[in-house]
């Protein structure tokens, strides 16, 4: 048995069937190509997957498809377009903030909710943000600078 | 002719040349991989630690929707050969072991059979109808049911669970021990942990019957090693076989070996004649995709009163788990403890034993800085003999460290040391962090109840080490190749062996080239992970050889081409080649700028028409030697607080006081350290992948492996020294891939003995329980 899905991905509206039980982060990779969300847990704890759900964070392997139905759901590939970078992605490049790549998508959704609700973060408030987001490659320090660096070229 | 200044691009923080597609959701990682007709795949695996399997049952499963085979070592059957470690080794067994397990499982994660679906849903619902019948053994599930003869053997075509086993004398330990004004004891027992890379491993085996062509796309770290073992076990023609490799979203060891699921998935796609994929879900990685570091040692210092060390005694038992990796000696990481263990300390006798067991557990293999045992030994037991005799732990360090004038030496287990900047480190360290303050500060804490602990931790990494170092170990590596190839329009394509995940290599190896070709970066492309393209290696990325070897294998590479080059152009010029020089992207003459070439014209003349009796293309392969090698090292620092009502370690403090010579991107250094300190925090602190006296594994998601987050990793401060000139060995670059995680788990456990007195034996993580009891146990002494 399949659904029809229909829900917002970065703007474009896009509709496939798939079975109740499909995951919204395999419906956006698998159904939709958007494989700039990554999976490296599939139990809600590492946080890769996060993407935005009418603007708030979710771990798209925790939220079914048919849950995002109707909803707008931005995820990294949203973040800016045809190749051209965000001032949050700009600075995450200028600090030199991730190497292997595989968290990143998830971070930086987490970081650019967390920049839009707030001005002025300090180290604290950007540790806490993302202490849910596993890291294995940087230690964190790297990242914390880069979304500091944002929100200081944002204000 | 003039080589063009070497300082344009290296040394600098270039941003990175991945971040383009990495931050922008446009990298490619292994299940992004999608081609026509794939199929998936999911292993059936082992609840249980040891048992024999009586029947497996998969006639439910294969009829059940869009499940295209059901895949039993019976059905692998002479189409992948068994598995055996290929030489002959004293004192080691080599068991038989097959790519799916055949007659009985030997942990829990062991892979029984392999499930192809047309879709993952569909593969896994049909995993769960397979029925597999057991009938369980006794579980071997640590060291001492192994050394117990009545649990059965893991392996019945060897006798015994000792799988290797070797005592050695080095200088003269009878007569140090006998000199010492006494003998400083220490036990430690260092945990299981796993790597943990976000991206699990996976494959995808894509094979043409019409062709007989094999391409397997694959997370590895060494892509011709695997492209070997794939040929060798499954029997198909090398010059058939393409190893692929796409983005890695880390590996840290993981990846270094071809792993039995690359046989089967291989195998099943050559039987179903369809593209197969595969991709561990996080239990799988945790449970089955190996782990490192269980390790119990029994440590004897031969001490003077003055802190002066004249040998130690080293007993040390290894578990390698159950099935050895792919081509892989687990005594080998005994091998590497034993020779580097002294350091760069004045220690000249040891006395040594290695017992490697085998157990019901996954295998036990490479983890970044794999033989860090020896560091975390090594620097806890000099803490401990500080405590003992009532010294400064800086000022033991400083007593037995070499000084530079001792230098070059040869470590007691043969490798040669040189260039060493250890005391110059640790002086440092001790300065930064302000020692005698740190204690008057201790002090005054330690009266109002609060408990704050300072730990250094000292130590060298070969990164490559020197050629005595390989020998000396056992494991003769070798060099490194690359190939450069200028391109139609002037751009350079450099070839590596390097398989990267997360160091990034396009950039630091196009930095190392384009400066020396005098070219943009961006007009430099690093070609990796392809078989068919690049150079051979046994390695690939591994033992952090990347920044000597790798760059040095680019350097000479570009360097052949640019030579070329020149001599093309003086040939085009009818000028002598030692009157041109090459700078910006143009040969010209040095007295006449205005005539000179670009590289696009030379270039084109040449792939035009290459002059008679010249080599026909602007392409060069290097194999580059490191003659004398080297080592990075330096000291660790760590303070910390812990709280004695809840057991808690807070770190207040980490800084790092290193030196890998002349850095090629002062970020992506200090990134690789940062990064190596955070694993080496997660090993002292927080990371177990534990299994319970059934052999149970408990350890399996991430509630349970606890990898740090933002919140218990600090900032970590970072200084470089520079011992080596630049051109040591023609390159002055030295790895940084290990050292953090080598180092930072000995500075941890030091800082928290260091506030909590002087409490016995050393069990690793040190969990708040943990702590808790090690603070009962020092307020009962006196």
């Amino acid at each position: 048995m399949t659904v029809e899905v229909t829900l917002t991905a970065n703007g474009e509206q896009r509709s496939a069937a798939v079975e109740p039980r499909c995951t919204l982060a395999d419906f956006l990779r698998v159904e939709l190509g958007l494989t700039g969300t990554h999976l490296a847990c599939e139990h809600g704890v590492c946080g890769s997957c996060t993407v935005l759900v009418d603007g708030a964070s979710a771990r798209s392997c925790l939220m079914l498809a048919v849950q995002a139905a109707g909803a707008e759901v931005t995820t990294i590939e949203g973040l800016a377009a045809n190749g051209a970078m965000s001032t949050l992605q700009e600075a995450m490049r200028d600090t030199h903030a991730f190497q292997c790549g595989f968290c990143t998508p998830g971070m930086l959704m987490t970081a650019a909710e967390f920049l839009r609700d707030s001005s002025r973060p300090d180290e604290r408030a950007v540790r806490e943000a993302i202490s849910g987001n596993i890291c294995r490659c940087t230690g964190y320090e790297s990242i914390v600078k880069g979304i500091l660096l944002a929100a200081e070229r944002a204000a | 002719m003039t080589v063009t200044p070497a300082s344009r691009f290296v040394g600098q923080s270039v941003p990175r040349v991945e971040d383009q597609r990495i931050l922008t959701g446009s990298g490619r990682y292994i299940d992004d991989i999608v081609l026509p007709g794939m199929l998936h795949g999911v292993f059936v695996r082992s609840p249980l630690a040891h048992a024999r399997i009586d029947s497996i049952d998969a006639g439910r499963a294969r009829s059940m929707p869009g499940v295209v085979a059901v895949i039993t070592a019976a059905e692998l059957e002479g189409i992948v050969q068994p598995l055996q470690f290929p030489m002959e080794v004293a004192n080691y067994l080599r068991p038989v072991f097959h790519a799916l397990a055949s007659d009985k499982v030997r942990h829990v994660g062991d892979q029984v059979a392999f499930v192809v679906a047309e879709s993952r849903y569909l593969a896994e619902d049909a995993r769960d109808a397979v029925e597999v019948d057991y009938d369980p053994l006794d579980p071997v599930a640590c060291m001492e049911h192994a050394k117990d003869p009545a649990r059965p053997p893991v392996f019945d075509d060897v006798a015994s669970n000792l799988f290797y086993t070797e005592t050695m004398d080095v200088g003269d330990p009878d007569a140090a021990f006998a000199q010492a004004d006494r003998v400083v004891r220490e036990t430690l027992v260092a945990q299981r942990v796993a790597h943990v890379p976000l991206d699990p491993r996976g494959g995808v085996a894509d094979y043409r019957a019409g062709t007989g062509e094999l391409t397997y796309h694959a997370t590895t770290q060494a892509p011709h090693n695997l492209r070997q073992a794939l040929a060798g076990h499954l029997g198909h023609p090398a010059e058939q076989l393409r190893v692929l490799v796409p983005d890695i979203g880390g590996a840290f060891g993981q990846k270094a070996l071809p792993c039995r699921e690359d046989l089967v998935a291989c195998a099943a796609a050559k039987l179903v004649g369809r593209p197969v994929k595969w991709v561990d879900d996080r239990l799988e990685n945790m449970a089955s995709g190996g782990h490192a570091r269980e390790e119990t040692l029994e440590l004897a210092a031969a001490v003077r009163d003055d802190g002066t060390i004249l040998g130690v005694e080293v007993k040390m038992e290894l578990d390698q788990g159950a099935y050895p990796y792919v081509g892989l000696l687990s005594p080998l990481f005994g091998w590497i403890v034993r020779t580097v263990i002294g350091s760069a300390y004045r220690i000249d006798s040891m006395r040594w034993a290695l017992d490697v067991y085998a157990t019901n557990k996954a295998s036990y293999g490479p983890y970044r800085g794999p033989w860090a045992a020896e560091t975390l030994a090594r620097e806890t037991l000099i803490d401990r003999i500080a405590r003992e005799l009532g010294l400064e732990p800086v000022e033991v360090r400083r007593r037995n460290l070499l000084r530079p004038d001792e230098q070059p030496r040869k470590l007691m287990t043969g490798p040669t040391l040189e260039g060493l900047t250890s005391l110059a480190s640790v002086e440092r360290a001790a300065e930064l962090v302000g020692l005698e303050g740190f204690r008057a500060e201790q002090q005054r804490a330690r009266e109002q109840g609060r408990r704050l602990g300072v730990g250094f931790s000292t130590y060298i990494e070969p990164a490559p080490g020197p050629p005595d170092y390989w020998t000396s170990i056992g494991f003769p590596a070798g060099g490194e190749r690359a190939v450069a190839r200028l391109e139609p329009d002037g751009h350079l394509t450099v070839m590596t062996t390097q398989a990267p995940n997360g160091q990034g290599h396009e950039t630091t190896l196009a930095q190392v080239a384009a400066t020396e070709m005098g070219v943009p970066l961006e007009h430099v492309r690093v070609l990796h992970g392809d078989t068919n393209a690049i150079p051979y290696s046994s390695m690939g990325t591994g033992g952090s050889r990347g920044a000597t070897m790798a760059s040095g294998a680019a350097l000479h590479a570009t360097r052949a081409v640019k030579n070329k080059v020149v001599s093309y152009a003086a040939g085009m010029l009818e000028i002598a080649p030692e009157d041109l020089e090459l700078a910006d992207g143009k040969v010209s003459p040095k007295d006449a700028p205005d005539r000179g070439l670009s590289l696009a014209q030379v270039a084109r003349a040449v792939y035009s028409a290459p002059p008679d009796g010249e080599e026909p293309d602007l392409r060069s392969a290097v194999f580059f030697h490191a003659p004398r090698g080297g080592w990075s090292g330096g000291t660790h620092c760590c303070v910390v607080e812990v709280d004695p009502e809840t057991g808690v370690v807070t770190i207040v403090r980490y800084l790092v006081v290193e030196d890998c010579g002349s850095l090629v991107n002062p970020a992506i250094v200090d990134g690789q350290i940062r990064g190596g300190v955070a694993q080496g925090i997660g090993i002292a602190l927080y990371e177990n992948a534990l299994y319970d006296e059934d052999g149970n594994f408990l350890a399996g998601t991430f509630v349970n492996y606890l990898v740090p987050t933002a919140m218990e990793i600090p900032p970590i401060e970072i200084e470089h020294l520079h011992g080596l000139s630049e051109t040591f060995d023609e390159v002055g670059y030295r790895g940084v891939g290990e050292g953090g995680t080598i180092a930072a788990p000995a500075a941890v456990v030091n800082a928290v003995f260091d506030a909590l007195g002087n409490p016995t034996d050393i069990a690793l993580p040190l969990t708040p329980e943990r702590v808790l009891e090690l603070v009962e146990q020092t307020a009962a002494m006196p």
